[in-house]
């Protein structure tokens, strides 16, 4: 009953997530600038992170789940990478020096996505001995919330810059994918069951403020 | 001297076809009354109001007018542009 629950909660995430890339896509689009590229694509590996997820809760203990569980975890940090990628060279003139690193910075991204699932799935998973999965998962999810804190932080300055009521969602929704993962640290700390309800509670908070503020800028009539 | 930043493609269209959009539809619309507007180059201007004449953004490339293509393009440019600056980014095509 209690899997089927968290089945249930991180198939909601990963379609709201699904929901959010149609819109995260469109400042890259029309723009045509590829630093934009990492907010589709961030919202796209979160939304497959949160259905791996419901996927190794539905398996249990099928030896899938467990490469699963290791997808997961890369999955959602290198959504945070992207996310964080894409705030850092958005407010910045590409200069030819800077578009170089930027062009680096994104391969080596794309590079390192590539490698993690060759050495996570068959037949190199063998070669390489993958760490205690708990003590992974609690030292990868500090990194995501230092990432989700920089992206935080950086639309919180964007809206302390020029104040403005509508921008101030950004930084709210980051913050509670921040605390969504700091939850989870506390829930493989102490598996207690508030913290997961606050994970839970928290990312999907966070990830509603998206989609409303979203719906809200597309939907309006005429100029938003 | 403030360097202006450099406007990419979708910026200069939206550019022009707010200078059509804001002309009284009995005025006629003269090119270089948009050149100055926008401050585009002229030989560039008529390159890009064909442009924008075969994407079905305008009608008449000698006194443009704006389609109804024309008006959903401004429209959804501006909330694209509300968009990035909700979420926080910079959009280097902004002068």
């Amino acid at each position: 009953m209690a899997s089927t629950a968290l089945v249930i909660l991180e198939l909601v995430s990963a379609a709201i997530s699904f929901i959010l890339v149609r819109f995260m896509v469109k400042p890259y689009l029309w723009s045509n600038d590829s630093r934009y590229v990492g907010l589709p694509i961030g919202f796209t590996f979160l939304g497959v992170s949160y259905l791996f997820m419901g996927l190794t809760f539905y398996l249990k203990a099928d030896p899938l789940a467990d490469e699963l569980k290791w997808v997961q975890l890369f999955t959602e940090v290198y959504a945070f990478a992207f996310l964080a990628m894409t705030y850092y060279f958005s407010g910045r003139e590409l200069r030819p020096r800077r578009r170089l690193l930027w062009q680096f910075v994104f391969s080596a991204l794309i590079l390192a996505v590539i490698v993690t699932y060759f050495v996570i799935f068959e037949p190199f998973s063998s070669r390489f001995a993958l760490p205690n999965y708990n003590l992974a998962d609690r030292y990868i999810s500090v990194f995501d919330i230092i990432l989700a804190t920089y992206v935080s932080l950086y639309t919180l300055r964007s809206h302390v810059s020029k104040p403005d009521a509508k921008t101030i969602y950004a930084p709210l929704g980051y913050i509670f994918l921040a605390f969504g993962e700091y939850s989870s640290i506390i829930w493989s700390l102490d598996s207690s069951f508030s913290a997961l309800v606050g994970e839970y509670v928290i990312r999907l908070a966070g990830l509603s403020i998206f989609l409303f503020m979203s719906y809200q800028t597309f939907s309006a009539r005429g100029p938003a | 001297m403030k360097k202006l930043a450099r406007r990419d493609k979708m910026k200069i269209y939206r550019d022009i076809l707010s200078v059509i959009q804001s002309t009284e539809k009995n005025e006629k619309i003269i090119l270089t009354r948009i050149q100055q507007k926008t401050n585009v180059p002229f030989d560039r201007l008529k390159a890009y109001i064909s442009e924008l004449g075969e994407l079905g953004l305008i009608q008449n490339e000698s006194s443009p007018r704006l389609t109804e293509k024309g008006q959903q393009y401004l429209s959804e440019y501006e909330k694209v542009r509300e968009f990035m600056k909700r979420m926080g980014l910079a959009y280097q095509g902004e002068s």
